[in-house]
């Protein structure tokens, strides 16, 4: 094997977290808190090799590390522009919350465990990013699924075991549908390796099968109330697992296989965009009538990511770049909101919003982190979301489908009026009487809590006002990957 | 630096400055907040004469930050950074002892940074940036304007109406790039895009987002609401000027350079429709109310009604009479709503039972008064009455009379409810528990003289605002504009002037006596057989599109949440219990007896051997 400095990036950027999780127990048995520091470490090592993949591919290197196996799985791990962007978007997200994580998990039990596995889990994420072998994606996506439902299921009660079952076998059902696909394609095409489907058209079962496996992991309707119920995990987790990372890895997928490689009929384009747009819908309306804060926004989240689908399957330039824009905004977006849900429950000891009330004045640093965060979801600039928001919707009108635009013009209108509402609820609106003792015992969280909601809060931001730098990095990404990209 | 950056940047740059630094230097927000805004205004005045623009790459794909200056917007951005000179010197007295002032400034200065920012747009999701962006300091202003919930749930109120509104304007804009290929207004201006298909959509979503902005209904509803919670500055500021400003320029530019309204006879009616029905609506709600703030609100929602019918008629006259109402209504309802602030300043409350008699002891403001109450009733010499001319010749050019005789309803109402607030107020008698007052300080004089002066400037035959401001401003636009948009024009228009002016004094004498005082000078309508049952369902917000909007999109919701539980029930209560039911079923047949077993080998060996004699081989 013969490395070469930005090849060495990319596969540190793998096999450190991977092979890392497995010290931390080790770590754990040593000293108390070296556990912590080390998942830290690993976390920033993570978000500072994937940088270092992204400049290397920024400058034009061709970064690629290849392992020779048997069959068809051969591990062929490659840094291209869009790889590039999403591992840095998971890692920078997952880095944070880690941090967020060290204010959050060690006062409770099994935080080695805990640690062990989210380190795990942005490892297997790297791998899924990077990977240019469909068989070697399923293998990473696989263990992101045994991340999440033991991480999911981390208090061990009787409700929490049920409800990690349901996301397992949610997602591991849509997994066996992508492996079916995998399979077909292989049958079809005599590779799984994406390089050489580029340009190809797979059959109609593979593409029915990987959609399956897409959805079920994005939470897209009919599967997406795994979503909501896996709000049982603690809220770090369901920050980056259920906002930030993990219910990317679906449309990552789409983006990588449909808008990057293969041809995809338009007639699936339209079949996706109306599931995403129902998607987008039923969850909006949920996320409406829904009263525990960390459920409202896990129903965001399915909402929002219909609106990634929507720039995906529009299959333009500017479709696909809105959309992948929207995981970065979303992601350090609704990131924060989890994480500033987390930091209520925790202080206010209840997720029920009819409860709360009044709770600017206790914690105003989570209050605005959350009302910047907030704002970014609903599109409004100056916030980053504003951008991607548009650009999806302007990549629609270009698709020319009337009927979606309306649907996720409601959507939209949706957003904006079920987070306005949380945001009323829990901070401005009237004190309930059930609330005061919470209320009155509430208070601003440790310091590594508060100061993870607020550089996410100001991220949003600045991600707004600075948005030439991503959204010009997306511009050169369309014209590379873009195969059929108007 | 380039000159068409400072009215936008040195507003951004400031504001943050306001709660860093306040806290530590006494008057330094009210300082800043001045200062800041006269710098902008002589920069913006310095690029009056000035046709240029200024590109840099911003977002990607054709969403350049371009901005563009030329006669329209240099018009647009004066009379934005001229309000907010008038506003900060007006409110560095009003908002002194308020609660939250630092983030009254930092909202007022970052406001003034975005409406300049749309003023100079030339890029059409630049626009759209700034124009959304207004949402964040509009919320700011009305959560933070008291220590009570109830302007935070207006402020949400505000929100969610101007974000449905914006998110209407974006997918507008959305439609309107794709159509023209480019974002850029001049360059869409070249061949304005017709009505029609693909374009109808984006049309009307743009005007509905423009003239939302500018308080039409169906979205006007916060703007009452907000007179009550908001501090009274910021209604001077945002709702009567700013708002109205912005929203008629985008009306008008999407009518004229990105659309051609004169390509659709059914979109000219639509418009015209919502500014009739505008009029009438709020000027009815107006005539019946009893606090100032809340009766002024209704008319600057009424008065919008004026430039949307205006320019709905696609006449130069009216186009250009709806623009110069625009500026006009902005000056006179600026005007009365910062009379009502010295009102309230000097004697602490705004509801007309307990008002009256104060011409005696607020002379000055009480001129103000008059002068802005006689322009926006449309008497002549004042401004107002000049553009409503114009808007009148436009409705009656079109043909359609129907909005001819609406537009004058309303001015004989909104005469009729001036008489009343004015009478209540200024002239009725003084209540005897009312305190002894004192004329207000001269910082909020001098905004209220200036604002009046150019209501009495801008009068007289209006040839100043016409050649100054309408004419450039539509020049490149409209093929033709009309000679004498200008002057007296003794003619039947003028003569039905006076039939307003008696028929509104009619009335009035009419309620005063039948009611018995001037605050209840509206009673015999608001009582009336059918208008009484209006009222008191307005009242109970039966027409309120907000609550009823509401209402439905919680109803909507519950039936989503409901699909919502059956696609969980479909995924997972329903597989669950299959597999269970399954296993039970499959578990029966391992009884653990050895024959049985046998008994199973045994058959599939048949059924294998019965299929393969059947197909004549393996399958």
């Amino acid at each position: 094997m013969n490395i070469s400095g930005s090849s060495f990036w990319l596969l540190a950027v793998v096999a450190i977290p991977v092979f890392g999780s497995f010290l931390i127990p080790l770590a754990g048995l040593a000293a108390r808190k070296t556990d912590k520091h080390l998942a830290l470490l690993l976390g920033a090592f993570t978000f500072f090799a994937a940088s270092m993949v992204l400049l290397s591919v920024a400058r034009g290197e061709a970064v690629s590390w290849h392992l020779s196996l048997p069959l068809a799985f051969d591990l062929q791990l490659d840094a291209d522009y869009l790889s590039a962007f999403m591992g840095v978007v998971s890692s920078s997200i997952s880095a944070i919350i880690i941090y967020y994580s060290q204010g959050y998990i060690t006062a409770q039990r099994g935080h080695t465990e805990y640690y062990s596995i989210v380190t795990l889990f942005l490892g297997a994420m790297m791998g899924l990013v990077y990977s240019m072998n469909l068989i070697w994606m399923f293998v990473f996506w696989e263990i992101t699924a045994i991340c999440s439902w033991r991480l999911v299921g981390y208090y061990r009660g009787e409700k929490e075991l049920q409800k990690a079952n349901k996301t397992f076998l949610v997602t591991v059902f849509g997994a066996l549908c992508l492996l079916l696909g995998i399979i077909s394609i292989y049958a079809a095409n005599g590779t799984v390796d994406l390089r050489h489907l580029k340009g190809e058209t797979i059959p109609d079962f593979a593409v029915l099968m990987l959609l399956l496996g897409i959805f079920s992991k994005s939470a897209t309707l009919p599967f997406s109330t795994w979503l909501p119920d896996a709000g049982v995990a603690p809220s770090p987790v369901t920050a980056l697992l259920h906002a930030a990372v993990l219910v990317k890895i679906g449309v990552y997928a789409f983006a990588r296989i449909f808008c990057a490689t293969v041809q995809l009929d338009p007639v699936w384009s339209t079949f996706v965009l109306f599931i995403a747009g129902m998607s987008a819908l039923v969850s909006g309306g949920a996320a409406l009538i829904e009263t525990d804060i960390k459920r409202i926004i896990a129903y965001s989240t399915i909402s929002q990511i219909g609106f990634i689908f929507l720039g995906l399957a529009a299959m333009n330039r500017i479709g696909v770049a809105g959309a992948l824009l929207y995981i970065l905004m979303h992601g350090v977006a609704k990131a924060g909101l989890f994480l500033c849900a987390g930091i209520i429950e925790h202080k206010a000891h209840t997720k029920d919003i009819t409860k709360m009330g009044g709770l600017f004045t206790a914690m105003p640093v989570t209050a605005v982190s959350f009302g910047l965060c907030a704002f970014s979801v609903m599109g409004i600039p100056p916030f980053g979301g504003f951008f991607s928001k548009f650009m999806v919707f302007r990549g629609a009108a270009s698709f020319g489908h009337p009927g979606i635009v309306v649907l996720f013009l409601i959507g939209a209108v949706l957003t904006l009026v079920y987070l306005l509402r949380v945001f009323y609820a829990v901070f401005l609106g009237p004190q309930r009487p059930l609330a005061v003792t919470a209320g009155a015992r509430a208070h601003e969280a440790p310091v590594q809590m508060v100061a993870s909601v607020a550089l996410l809060g100001t991220l949003s931001l600045l991600l707004g006002i600075f948005v030439y730098y991503p959204s010009h990095y997306l511009e050169v990404l369309c014209s590379q990957i873009g195969i059929i990209l108007p | 630096m380039n000159p068409l950056l400072l009215p936008i940047f040195l507003p951004l740059i400031a504001a943050p400055l306001i709660p860093a630094l306040s806290p530590r230097i006494p008057k330094f927000r009210e300082l800043t907040g001045i200062f800041i805004s006269i710098a902008v205004f002589i920069a913006s005045v310095s690029l009056f004469r000035e046709t240029a623009a200024y590109t840099v790459p911003w977002a990607g794909f054709g969403f350049d930050f371009t901005l563009r200056i030329y006669p329209f917007a240099a018009f647009i951005l004066c009379a934005v950074s001229g309000f907010a000179v008038l506003v900060s010197l007006y409110s560095s007295v009003f908002m002194q002892s308020k609660p939250n002032a630092d983030w009254y400034w930092f909202s007022f200065l970052i406001t003034l940074g975005f409406a300049n920012g749309v003023a100079l747009s030339d890029n059409l999701v630049l626009l759209l940036f700034f124009w959304e962006g207004l949402l964040v300091t509009l919320y700011l202003f009305l959560a933070l304007a008291r220590e009570n919930t109830e302007c935070k749930a207006t402020a949400m109120k505000a929100l969610i109406i101007n974000g449905v509104a914006d998110v209407l304007l974006m997918v507008g804009i959305g439609i309107t790039g794709c159509l023209a290929k480019t974002m850029s207004m001049s360059s869409i201006a070249v061949a304005p895009l017709q009505i029609s298909g693909w374009g109808l959509a984006g049309f009307l979503f743009m005007a509905l987002g423009a003239m939302a902005k500018a308080g039409a209904i169906p979205f006007h509803t916060w703007i009452p609401d907000a007179a009550t919670d908001a501090q009274l500055p910021f209604m001077a500021y945002l709702p009567a000027a700013l708002e109205k400003v912005l929203g008629i320029y985008l009306l008008s530019r999407v009518c004229l350079d990105l659309y051609s309204l004169n390509g659709s006879p059914a979109m000219k009616i639509i418009l015209m429709t919502i500014g009739a029905v505008t009029i009438l609506v709020a000027v009815m709600m107006a005539l019946v109310q009893s606090e100032y703030k809340r009766l002024l609100s209704y008319h600057a929602i009424s008065q919008v009604g004026y430039m949307i019918l205006g320019i709905g008629t696609g006449v130069p006259a009216g186009i250009a009479g709806g623009v110069l109402h625009m500026i006009n209504h902005a000056v006179y309802k600026s005007c009365l709503f910062l009379t009502g602030g010295s009102v309230e300043h000097r004697t602490g409350t705004t509801k007309l039972a307990e008002l009256g008699g104060l011409a005696a002891s607020m002379p000055v403001t009480a001129i103000c008064f008059v002068i802005a109450a006689a322009s926006i009733s449309g008497i002549p010499p004042f401004n107002g009455y000049f553009s409503k001319e114009l808007i009148y010749k436009g409705a009656l050019d079109t043909g359609y009379t129907v909005f001819f005789i609406a537009a004058e309803l309303g001015s004989l109402l909104t005469l009729a409810s001036f008489l009343k607030l004015g009478h209540s107020v200024y002239f009725g008698k003084k209540p005897e528990a009312a305190p002894e007052v004192k004329e207000a300080p001269w910082q909020m004089l001098l905004p209220m003289g200036v604002l009046a002066g150019i209501c009495v400037v801008f009068g007289f035959g209006a040839k100043l605002p016409i050649t100054l401001l309408i004419e450039p401003s539509l020049a490149g636009t409209l093929s033709s504009l009309p000679e004498h948009l200008y002057g007296f024009h003794f003619d039947k228009l003028f003569l039905l002037v006076f039939a307003v002016i008696a028929a509104a004094l009619l009335n009035h004498w009419f309620g005063v006596r039948s009611g018995g005082s001037p605050q209840k000078a509206s009673e015999h309508i608001h009582h009336a057989p059918v208008l009484g049952t209006a009222y008191t369902l307005a009242k109970a917000r039966v027409f309120d599109p907000y609550d009823q909007g509401m209402t439905l999109t919680f109803f909507l919701g519950r039936g989503l949440y409901v699909l919502d539980r059956v696609f969980d029930f479909l995924i997972d209560t329903l597989p669950t219990a299959i597999t269970e039911y399954g296993a039970l079923l499959v578990s029966k047949f391992h009884t653990g007896f050895y024959g049985y077993y046998l008994a199973w080998i045994m058959a599939g060996f048949i059924l294998l051997a019965l299929l393969v004699s059947y197909t004549g081989a393996l399958p």
